[in-house]
């Protein structure tokens, strides 16, 4: 036995065997997380939660899900189990186990039930298996896609074809209904912003074999419905044009003449790194874009906002989260500050990217500003809606003037320092704009250590909406008429702050 | 290679194999297990009998909690016995702002974070340094944020002399924000004006 012994398990084989198993232990895919949203569209609102996967599964939290089809009566957690009742129905799920029960009826998921975090999970085909008999309501949701319409919703559709043309491409987006367009430019891409409308797409990705366009994305994770059309080369022209009363759109990306001028045209095609430069495209039917305007270069506004990608924010009892509220308002404001044709408005970022600190002060100071807004959105208390303004504070005292470095170079971390005064003029603006919209509590500007503004070279201020805590629904906060009041109120604060300037 | 050998080496590899599967399981069931932080933990650390000074009087310590509906800080007084050192009396301030307010005010810091360690340099700053994790409960937001940071600062300040200012590190390292918002990177002199006057 012992000679059986060496021989099977030779000092060789021994290794041989051990570096198979540790080689197999070490490439052994780990338990993965990935942020991507779900949304959930309904008649006059949608909602956003976030998606965990767990192996290779995309789950869904119970909780935020039941909150945004209904209210939660009471909830029985134990150990190993969870009872909900919700309205008259009852929820059983058990951990480890994907069969649940709802009411009368034992329903088997496509994976178990799952806890992280404290949160209990379902997978996503909780939306099909029970959600139909949680609510009344028709529930429409494509097997495979990140969104449901519930209720009375009718989701737009559309259909895209790409055709050569001279010097170029032709890409043409056919919609089922009309379309309240917008674009904008970013990072080497192109974005067409569909509105507020639903859109629910037969396909998500179209890929193209071209010099011109490599391929056009379908994309609404932050509850704002875009294609992103990905040029196949820098320094390519987008010359879109809309027709039909906004249900066709037309663009030709072209290059560009070799011996002509640069004439100012909508919008400029990025180049990747840049600070984003957006611009609204009117939805009219059948005409050309109109052309930037010639003369003096209009004054620009810096739109940021707060956390995006992975850096949720803060998040509300009816999982709405801080990260797509304030992109959702800086959108607003973007199209009601484009609106005056004052001012040029670059966004730190577009769509759901986790950008630095740094990064977002580097994108403002590129551009020299005259303002920079950051918008965050978190508890304040039991007043909602309510705003506050805050201009930077430094943790310690600020630099005297004896104390301010001579010469050309000022420290990275103490950029702001030098605006603290017209910071403060801003902030003043906005509270007494902000301060006029009935129904909502301004509180007057303070000064605060935000970090976003440490370090960008102009006036700037920190915009926080809420309330938007665990403890409390933040529905209100995310209707049109609130951010419309806001975004308002912010245009005419950039009037009078510019005002005062000149 | 006998049929007894056969068999050995299969038995053999079949335990290695569940061994390895055991192991994935053991390692992913840890991963998904909420940390074992509560309100109990951070009480039970409170009666950490060396920051006890039972011989020492009681004397008024005053504390400051954040008021989100106030955007201030406001005040609370408890009595407390003293430790002899400065360092001491800064973990028996972040302990009473763990333990919450006894008047019903908003928590700053949350009841389950932990202290790693602290110091207080010549020049009075305080060196705080925090677990990370414990802070994942922390309310979200510009204003609530800074008030958690100023109801420490002012908290330290106010009843240890010898703290002129609060550097905050997490893991022993400097960080930007807490949770994306207050800017940590440099030392916090208190901020008396956040504090809500005297109803």
């Amino acid at each position: 036995m012992p000679q059986a012994f060496r021989r099977i398990l030779g000092p060789k084989r021994v290794f041989v065997l051990g570096l198979i198993l540790g080689l197999g232990l070490f490439f052994w895919p780990a338990r993965t997380l990935r942020s991507d949203n779900f949304v959930f569209y309904f008649p006059t609102s949608r909602h956003i939660i976030a998606l965990e996967e767990i192996g290779q599964a995309q789950y869904l939290p119970l909780m935020p899900v039941l909150n945004v089809i209904g209210k939660v009566g009471a909830l029985q957690e134990k150990r190993r189990s969870l009872t909900v009742w919700f309205g008259k129905v009852q929820i059983v799920l058990r951990v480890d186990n994907s069969a649940i029960q709802v009411g009368e009826t034992r329903l088997n998921l496509a994976h178990p039930v799952r806890i992280v975090n404290g949160q209990w999970m379902v997978p996503v085909d909780f939306v099909t298996t029970a959600l139909p008999r949680l609510t009344r309501e028709p529930i429409e949701y494509q097997a495979g896609s990140s969104r449901v319409f519930i209720g009375d919703v009718k989701p737009t559709s559309f259909s895209v074809r790409l055709d050569p043309v001279p010097n170029g491409a032709r890409v043409t987006v056919q919609f089922t209904d009309k379309v309240n367009m917008t674009t904008a430019s970013s990072n080497g891409k192109w974005y067409l912003f569909l509105g507020d409308r639903p859109v629910e797409p037969l396909e998500s990705s179209f890929r193209f074999s071209n010099s011109y366009v490599n391929d056009i994305q379908f994309d609404d994770q932050d509850g704002m419905p875009k294609l992103v059309i990905t040029p196949a080369a820098s320094g390519l022209n987008f010359y879109p044009t809309v027709a039909e009363g906004g249900k066709v759109v037309v663009a030709d990306v072209l290059k560009p003449p070799p011996s002509e001028p640069q004439r100012a045209v909508t919008p400029q095609p990025p180049e990747a790194g840049t600070a984003p430069v957006l611009e609204p495209l009117p939805g009219q039917g059948g005409e050309e874009m109109p052309m930037a305007p010639a003369g003096p270069a209009l004054p620009v506004v810096v739109l940021d906002a707060g956390h995006g990608g992975v850096n949720l924010g803060a998040r509300s009892r009816d999982a709405v989260l801080e990260k797509d509220l304030v992109a959702q308002l800086v959108a607003r404001v973007r199209l009601a500050v484009l609106a005056t044709g004052k001012y040029r408005v670059v966004l730190t970022r577009v769509g759901d990217l986790n950008m630095g600190f740094d990064e977002r002060a580097v994108a403002a100071n590129l551009v020299r500003p005259q303002a920079f807004l950051t918008f965050h959105a978190g508890n304040l208390g039991i007043t909602s809606p309510r705003v506050m303004v805050y201009s930077y504070q430094p943790p310690s005292p600020p630099l005297t003037p004896d104390e301010a470095p001579p010469g050309l170079f000022v420290p990275w971390t103490k950029v702001q320092q030098m605006h603290l005064g017209r910071s403060r003029e801003l902030a003043l603006a906005l509270h007494q704009q902000l301060s006029q919209i009935p129904g909502i509590t301004a509180d007057r500007p303070a000064d605060a250590p935000v970090r976003t503004l440490r370090s960008v070279n102009a006036p700037a201020v920190a915009i926080e909406i809420g309330s938007l805590s665990v403890d409390e629904d933040a529905a209100v906060l995310t209707t049109p008429t609130f951010q419309n009041q806001i975004a308002a109120a912010i245009v005419n604060a950039l009037e009078a702050f510019r005002g005062g300037h000149t | 290679m006998t049929n007894r050998a056969k068999l050995l080496t299969l038995i053999m590899l079949t335990l290695m194999a569940a061994g390895a599967f055991y192991l994935r399981v053991l390692t992913r069931r840890v991963s998904m297990e909420a940390p074992p932080f509560g309100e109990q933990v951070a009480r039970t650390r409170l009666t950490e009998a060396a920051l006890q000074s039972d011989t020492a009087p009681q004397q008024t310590a005053t504390l400051y909690f954040p008021s989100y509906d106030q955007g201030a800080l406001v005040t609370e007084e408890r009595q407390v016995s003293w430790a002899k050192g400065d360092t001491d009396r800064v973990r028996q301030v972040l302990l009473a702002l763990i333990e919450g307010s006894h008047q019903g005010y908003s928590r700053g810091l949350p009841a389950a974070v932990k202290i790693r360690a602290v110091f207080l340099a010549s020049d009075g700053t305080a060196y705080l340094d925090f677990e990370s994790e414990g802070l994942e409960d922390f309310a979200p937001g510009i204003s609530s944020e800074c008030l958690a940071v100023y109801s420490v600062v002012n908290s330290l300040a106010v009843n240890i002399p010898a703290v002129k200012k609060v550097k905050i590190l997490l893991q022993g390292k400097e960080v930007d924000t807490l949770d994306g918002h207050a800017d940590l990177s440099d030392s916090f002199v208190p901020n008396p004006s956040l504090i809500s006057p005297a109803p």
